[in-house]
């Protein structure tokens, strides 16, 4: 199995940061009608928890759920697992696969990444995404499954 | 209506001609079936009205079933249908015209199904089902029923020419054989086992709503069995819950048999070369074929009483078509085993599993489910004996449950054949998923948090066509098993 680009850790940790801050600002928001409320509020009593949340949502967890995610490509299928608390294995046979999208989004160009999303006829799992390529290899997947594709559908 | 007969199968013309509309009675049917939801606006006409008086509001009812005829009548002048060479074609649209085409290789069948209102006039809707997600994309509402068969006819006709390239007599269409078929005696035995108390609580919802007219208080079910009561103010408590009972389930029970005998009144399931065709229904007739070739997996269920008998109902799961009542098709509400296997073998690449090839998940599968089965309602009683001690006489339930917890490790089993996957769930009402492999999309192994520390591993297979939730899973497998079994199904799914 391979790990992600090291750019999507990047992307995963700025993910988490803006939601730290709102988390934040929402903290202090608080905090600030508390204290005008209610006589004698221990400060800290909101922010405090939310900084130290703040704090593990920006510092450790991006870590490691980057380090859960791994792909491998064989001849016949992609496999892709992720997932720090269930450990998810997903195996996409390349002949199931309908269409293929490789996407980047603006913070992902900042980072020097994509991802590939494959679309199966499937219902719970029609789309499977994988992210933290790079655009190298998320297009060496895309030509590689698109060829295969096409001649599954010759045959 | 026009007597344009069946397309022209010249291939000369370069576009199809919309030439043909639906039959002039379907204004007064689309008129009497709206009239009900129209009746609630005759209050505001009355307020509009506002002096009260009773032929003022007579007009205006009267204007306004004029105008909603009339634009009925519009609609049906503007709308139009053709059937060519290579497409279907519907023109429709009051003011903005919309000509839609519908090539006969996208087209997945033809449906046709009748209402009550329709059948007294002798109609029927046609639905052109292609594989998109709109449900009115070729809706064809409504025709003569002769003229809905000869549309099927059609359209197969043209299809077959499609594929074949030759323009030249379409082939015979195979006749219909029956296989299975439910009689009278069947549908009503059908519906006791459709007992059910959720439509009990949906008629309670109804209550609710009309409680303002109602002449008793249905919040209050003192008063209820106070019926019972006054009489015998002495021991009140169990005859009167007995007699409530009884009342609800024998009103579940008759709600149970009434679906049923709607739904599934003559149930018929005919083979019709590549296709199944199924038609049922007591009010509203429905005809639905489904191509044998998109079948993507059979559930088989089953609860305790059916299963002492050897009787299920069978469900296909179709990939496409746009038919009411979701994705799964019954296609044997009640059946024998052997007729199921009957109706799987038909199909061609079904069959039943060989139960001794069946094997049983982890043993650990118990230990894993306890939190749930038994955590949750030991909070429940020790939270209740907080407030009422003699909750806790209810512990000995546990013990019940922890019964459950090892017979639903007993009865969840799996096999993988040659090229199917059986999996079966349940203790109580029981589940049997029948998979082509060839028909698997994606696989997933999934291991909790809880199951790392066991050892344990679920599989979940991901077909096409099926609702959302609760595909087929098989649950804590131990990971080596459950690797070894992604394994052999990646290289079945490779086919």
């Amino acid at each position: 199995m391979q790990p992600l680009e090291r750019g999507q850790l990047g992307v995963m940790r700025l993910h988490a940061a803006v939601l730290a801050l709102v988390l934040c600002a929402a903290a202090t928001a608080a905090e600030a009608v508390l204290a005008a409320r209610v006589e004698a509020m221990p400060p800290g009593l909101v922010l405090g928890p939310v900084l130290a949340l703040s704090a593990f949502l920006v510092l450790f967890s991006p870590g490691r759920r980057y380090r859960a995610w791994a792909y491998a490509m064989t001849e016949d299928e992609l496999r892709i697992a992720f997932g720090v608390w269930t450990r998810v294995q997903t195996h996409v046979p390349l002949a199931r696969v309908q269409h293929i999208d490789v996407i980047q989004g603006p913070v992902e160009r900042a980072f020097g990444v994509c991802r590939l999303v494959l679309h199966t006829a499937g219902t719970a799992n029609s789309r499977v995404v994988l992210p933290g390529l790079s655009r190298a290899a998320a297009e060496a997947i895309r030509d590689e499954v698109r060829a295969r594709i096409g001649r599954e559908e010759e045959a | 209506m026009t007597d344009a007969g069946r397309p022209a199968a010249t291939g000369a013309e370069p576009e199809t001609v919309a030439d043909r509309r639906v039959h002039p009675a379907t204004v007064p049917v689309r008129f009497l079936k709206n009239a009900p939801s129209a009746l609630l606006g005759l209050p505001a006409a009355y307020a509009y009205v506002s002096r009260g008086d009773w032929s003022g509001m007579l007009a205006v009812a009267g204007v306004g079933i004029l105008v909603v005829l009339g634009l009925h009548w519009l609609a049906w002048r503007r709308f139009r249908y053709g059937v060519g060479t290579n497409d279907v074609v519907i023109e429709s649209g009051l003011l903005t015209r919309t000509r839609r085409s519908i090539p006969f290789d996208r087209i997945q069948d033809v449906d046709i199904e009748r209402g009550p209102l329709q059948r007294l006039f002798g109609l029927a809707t046609v639905r052109i089902e292609t594989g998109g997600s709109a449900s009115d994309e070729g809706l064809i509402d409504s025709v003569t029923l002769p003229e809905a068969d000869a549309l099927r006819a059609a359209v197969r006709a043209g299809k077959a020419q499609v594929r074949t390239g030759e323009i030249e007599a379409a082939p015979a269409l195979p006749a219909a054989r029956p296989i299975f078929e439910m009689g009278l005696g069947r549908v009503l035995v059908a519906g006791v086992f459709n007992f059910s108390l959720v439509y009990l609580a949906g008629l309670f919802g109804a209550l609710q709503t009309f409680r303002g007219v109602l002449p008793f208080d249905i919040d209050d079910p003192g008063r209820w069995i106070g019926l019972v009561e006054d009489q015998a103010r002495v021991g009140v408590g169990v005859g009167a819950i007995v007699a409530v009972a009884l009342l609800a389930m024998i009103v579940g029970l008759v709600l149970g048999i009434a679906r049923t005998l709607a739904a599934d009144y003559r149930f018929r399931l005919s083979v019709e070369g590549a296709r199944f065709r199924r038609t049922r229904g007591l009010f509203t007739r429905s005809d639905v074929v489904l191509p044998k070739a998109r079948v993507q997996l059979a559930l088989l269920r089953t609860g305790p009483l059916r299963r002492a008998f050897g009787w299920g109902s069978l469900q296909f799961q179709t990939l496409g078509g746009v038919v009411a009542g979701g994705q799964r098709q019954s296609v044997a509400p009640l059946a024998t085993t052997a007729e199921m296997g009957e109706i799987m073998h038909e199909q061609g690449r079904l069959s039943m599993p060989d139960e001794a090839a069946m094997e049983k998940v982890s043993s650990r599968h118990v230990l894993r489910i306890l939190p749930t089965r038994l955590g949750l309602p030991l909070a429940a009683i020790l939270g209740a004996s907080a407030v009422w001690p003699p909750a806790l006489f209810a512990l000995p339930l546990l013990g019940a449950m922890l019964v459950v917890a090892v017979l639903e490790r007993r009865f969840h089993r799996y096999a993988l054949g040659d090229d199917l996957l059986f999996i079966r769930s349940g203790v109580w009402r029981q589940e049997l998923w029948i998979v082509p492999t060839a028909r698997l999309q994606t696989l997933t192994l999934t291991r909790s948090w809880l199951q790392r520390r066991l050892g344990l591993a679920s599989v979940l297979v991901d077909t096409a066509g099926a609702p959302m939730l609760g595909g087929p899973r098989i649950v804590d497998l131990s990971l080596a098993r459950a690797q070894a079994l992604m394994d052999r199904l990646a290289r079945a799914a490779r086919g």
